[in-house]
């Protein structure tokens, strides 16, 4: 500070700096300011919560056939479904969780896979469409056995990309930057 | 020559190189995502995310380790009377040389020191990146060699350097104030932190040693190929890889293979481009993404242009689908790594001092 | 220099007329009629031309009834055949036919299952409420609109020959997508239908999930299957089932003057190398329902 205007632009610089911090600080608590602020995380955790309400809202018929043991119909309702939300995540999901449990693993594997690709919510542990619990034990139980069907058949192209959609899940499933 | 093994500051490269592998391991178990404690590029697409420069609501965090590494630099960089105001030279290279650093490194996904924590963690897909990242070098050095020169930087007038640390003192306000705009991601990788005071301390820290250490990844490759085994920055790096190993052994996050690795994916061709292009921008602009931070924080106001690069990089390749993710690399990733090796050929042509004839 | 012209000239022709006389061995393969002839050789030609460039021998594609292919395989009308997995498993037992690929297609790929139906809404809810009731099956070799089904049943306690009011095939073709719709206009109050056309008519919006109740479902089993006479050169087999196997969506035949995608055209989603075991639920199922080639008098 040489002379009064450096002091003075000092001054300022500093009432500028208190008034920034007091703003930000203040923003929390000032009622107006909540009003007009825009919370963009409240904005995406809405969005979000709106999108998981969506999916269970257009899937529940699966979901009711599934419980009923109608495994075949919930099939036939994701056909049918998948003709208005052809690019939809969760019906991939759960077409693989159905023909899991009709025995079609490699269909199964496939579809799981395109749908942790679309989504990743579904390996997450955080997400409530969260599927680990249903990844985790197909990965033990199936990779090491498709692994040696591949290796006895090595032309067999579906056997290929089902060893590659488990490694994929597999790599998903072990975390790491996305 | 030999190793300066009375110098101490060989020492302090090296204590820097142990510091950054155990912190990049520890940083992981903290919570951070695996194989992903030191991640700077990672770090940058989940701040760029925070601050809204791309939506996808699983990569929003402001990363208190990116920070810290910047403010540590510029603490250690005031206290040690190194902090200095210089810039000036080809800014808008620079400035896009950032942004094509970050578009190699999401191809691969990773950064340089990320490269070297997941192969220490045994992600043996990182092998055609290190190919790629050593040939990246070597590239860049023949340019060097070939009379190549962005220019020399100037001393500047105190005031340019400090924005860089200014901008980041700002985003340190945010991560504590977290005003409405600023978004953190409560689910996917950038929901995966480890606790906030431990990263900022373990950034302050690593950015504080860095600054007088200049550490650098591919500064040690440099100085391997230019010095030889006498570069106390190649012996830095080594203990930095040594070190993640053996810590990744002893807490059981070292598992060697091809499939199955956390972030990581099998398009292996990719991530030697990739990484050849992270190698070749880094040695022609004077170090790797984490000692651009680095030099941004010590007053490198031409390293504050790259990392203002790397942040507009970090938020396009998720809003242009340029990153790689573990189903591979996008198509629009392979074309930007391409415009980006032609950009450094481009800069190679442009900036070299040709010889009289 | 002018004769040197000439000379060469003559020799490319010489050449070029040698490559075009050159006689390719002709083989037959017999193709079971799915719904007609017509729609069996739009199907499979462009299908079976792919499979003459792959392999340099020119296919013939045969149309063949489904009643009448063990018979005609077994008079060696065929080199290779295509056929639903059950006609497989007949020829197999008689004729040692050797297994090549089986098709993929649907949910299921590789595999296919049969689906007991009823209308919504018409009271039959469970398999034990069909008996007395009148129901239609599709073709009797049909191993997912017929053995499936009536397997099931036997299964379950009902025999389809006493506790049923009545059964029916239809006739002519399109004789799986007629069983649904029989049900479904109230001509019939029970069907046989297989899962995999419940699949597409309702992809095809022709019928919606809410339209039936599924009474009943077999487990899956292996589909459409190609297969091979086993006195052919094994390196033959082989390089027919890997040309099947290597398709891929974007593999495209030049044929009739128009370039066309082959899987696309046979309306097949790809193949894939099964074991003969694979084929062992479909015996099972044979011999409980009495069926070929099982059959017993």
């Amino acid at each position: 500070m040489k002379d009064r205007f450096d002091i003075l632009l000092g001054v300022l610089l500093l009432a500028c700096a208190v008034a920034v911090v007091g703003l930000l600080a203040g923003t929390g608590s000032q009622a107006s300011q909540r009003d007009l602020a825009v919370d963009k995380a409240l904005e995406q955790e809405i969005a979000y919560q709106a999108k998981v309400s969506f999916l269970e809202r257009v899937y529940a018929p699966v979901l009711e056939l599934r419980q009923q043991g109608q495994n075949e119909s919930a099939l036939l309702k994701l056909d049918e479904l998948s003709r208005k939300y052809p690019t939809e995540a969760h019906g991939e999901l759960l077409r693989g969780e159905i023909l899991l449990q009709l025995g079609a693993k490699q269909k199964a594997i496939s579809h799981l896979a395109r749908a942790v690709r679309m989504n990743g919510d579904y390996v997450d542990r955080y997400s409530p469409l969260s599927r680990r619990e249903l990844i985790d034990p197909l990965l033990a139980r199936e990779l090491a056995d498709v692994k040696r069907q591949s290796a006895e058949n090595p032309d067999s192209r579906p056997l290929k990309a089902t060893l590659k959609d488990l490694y994929y899940l597999q790599g998903r499933m072990a975390g790491g930057c996305e | 020559m030999r190793l300066a093994l009375r110098d101490p500051h060989t020492w302090l490269v090296m204590l820097a190189g142990g510091l950054l592998g155990l912190a990049g391991v520890l940083l992981a178990l903290l919570g951070n995502p695996q194989n992903s404690g030191i991640c700077v590029s990672c770090f940058l697409e989940n701040s760029a995310g925070a601050l809204g420069l791309h939506d996808n609501a699983r990569m929003q965090y402001l990363r208190p380790e990116l920070i810290g590494f910047v403010l540590g630099s510029t603490l250690a960089a005031v206290g040690f009377r190194e902090f200095t105001s210089k810039g000036g030279s080809a800014p808008l290279p620079r400035l896009l040389s950032g942004v094509f650093l970050i578009i190699g490194c999401s191809v691969f996904i990773g950064c340089p020191i990320k490269l070297f924590l997941r192969l220490a963690a045994g992600d043996l897909t990182t092998l055609t990146g290190l190919l790629g990242l050593v040939g990246g070098v070597w590239l860049g050095l023949k340019g060097l060699a070939a009379g190549v020169d962005l220019g020399r930087a100037k001393k500047q007038r105190d005031g340019s350097g400090l924005w860089t640390p200014l901008l980041f003192v700002l985003l340190l306000l945010f991560l504590f104030v977290r005003p409405g705009f600023v978004l953190f991601s409560e689910r996917g990788s950038a929901a995966e932190a480890a606790p906030l005071l431990i990263a900022l301390g373990i950034g302050l820290l690593l950015g504080a040693i860095a600054q007088r250490t200049r550490f650098c990844v591919t500064g040690g490759l440099r100085d391997l190929m230019i010095m030889g085994l006498r570069a106390p920055l190649f012996w830095g790096f080594m203990v930095f890889v040594l070190v993640a190993f053996t810590v990744g052994l002893a807490t059981g996050t070292f598992k060697p293979g091809f499939y199955g690795q956390p972030g990581a994916h099998l398009d292996l061709l990719w991530s030697f481009f990739g990484m050849l292009l992270v190698g070749s921008v880094s040695v022609l602009i004077g170090g790797c993404p984490f000692r651009q931070l680095i030099k941004a924080g010590e007053g490198d106001a031409d390293a504050g242009l790259v990392v203002i690069g790397m942040f507009l990089g970090a938020g396009l390749v998720q809003a242009w689908q340029i990153a790689g993710t573990a189903a591979g690399v996008p198509v629009y990733g392979k074309i930007a790594v391409v415009l980006g090796l032609a950009f450094i050929l481009l800069n190679l042509l442009f900036f070299r001092e040709r010889a009289a004839a | 220099m002018s004769l040197r012209i000439t000379v060469c000239c003559f020799l490319v022709l010489l050449l070029a007329g040698c490559q075009g006389t050159a006689e390719r061995p002709v083989m037959k393969i017999g193709y079971m009629n799915c719904n007609s002839e017509a729609e069996t050789l739009a199907r499979f030609r462009p299908l079976t031309k792919y499979l003459s460039d792959k392999l340099e021998i020119d296919f013939q594609a045969i149309p063949v009834d489904t009643q009448d292919f063990p018979e005609r395989f077994a008079a060696g009308e065929f080199d290779f055949t295509h056929t639903n997995s059950l006609v497989y498993v007949i020829m197999r037992e008689n004729q040692q036919l050797e297994l090549v690929a089986t098709e993929m297609r649907g949910n299921y790929g590789s595999r296919t299952a049969g689906a007991i139906i009823a209308k919504k809404g018409s009271g039959i809810e469970t398999l034990q409420d069909i008996k007395g009731k009148r129901m239609i099956f599709g073709p009797q070799l049909a191993p997912s609109g017929f053995l499936a089904q009536y397997d099931l049943m036997l299964r379950e306690g009902i025999d389809p020959e006493q506790d049923i009011a009545y059964y029916a095939i239809p006739s002519g073709s399109f004789k799986h997508e007629k069983v649904v719709y029989a049900v479904y206009f109230g001509d019939f109050d029970v069907a046989a239908a297989p899962a995999l056309d419940l699949e597409l008519m309702t992809k095809d919006g022709k019928i919606t999930a809410d339209d039936f109740v599924i009474l009943g479902q077999s487990p899956i089993f292996p589909y459409c299957t190609f297969g091979a006479r086993n006195d052919l050169d094994p390196a033959l087999i082989k390089r027919f089932q890997q040309a099947l196997v290597d398709l891929t969506d974007a593999d495209t035949v030049d044929y009739q003057g128009e370039t066309l995608k082959v899987l696309a055209s046979a309306w097949i989603d790809g193949f894939e190398t099964l074991q003969d075991s694979d084929y062992d639920y479909i015996r099972e199922m044979a011999k409980r329902a009495n069926m070929p080639p099982y059959q017993e008098f």
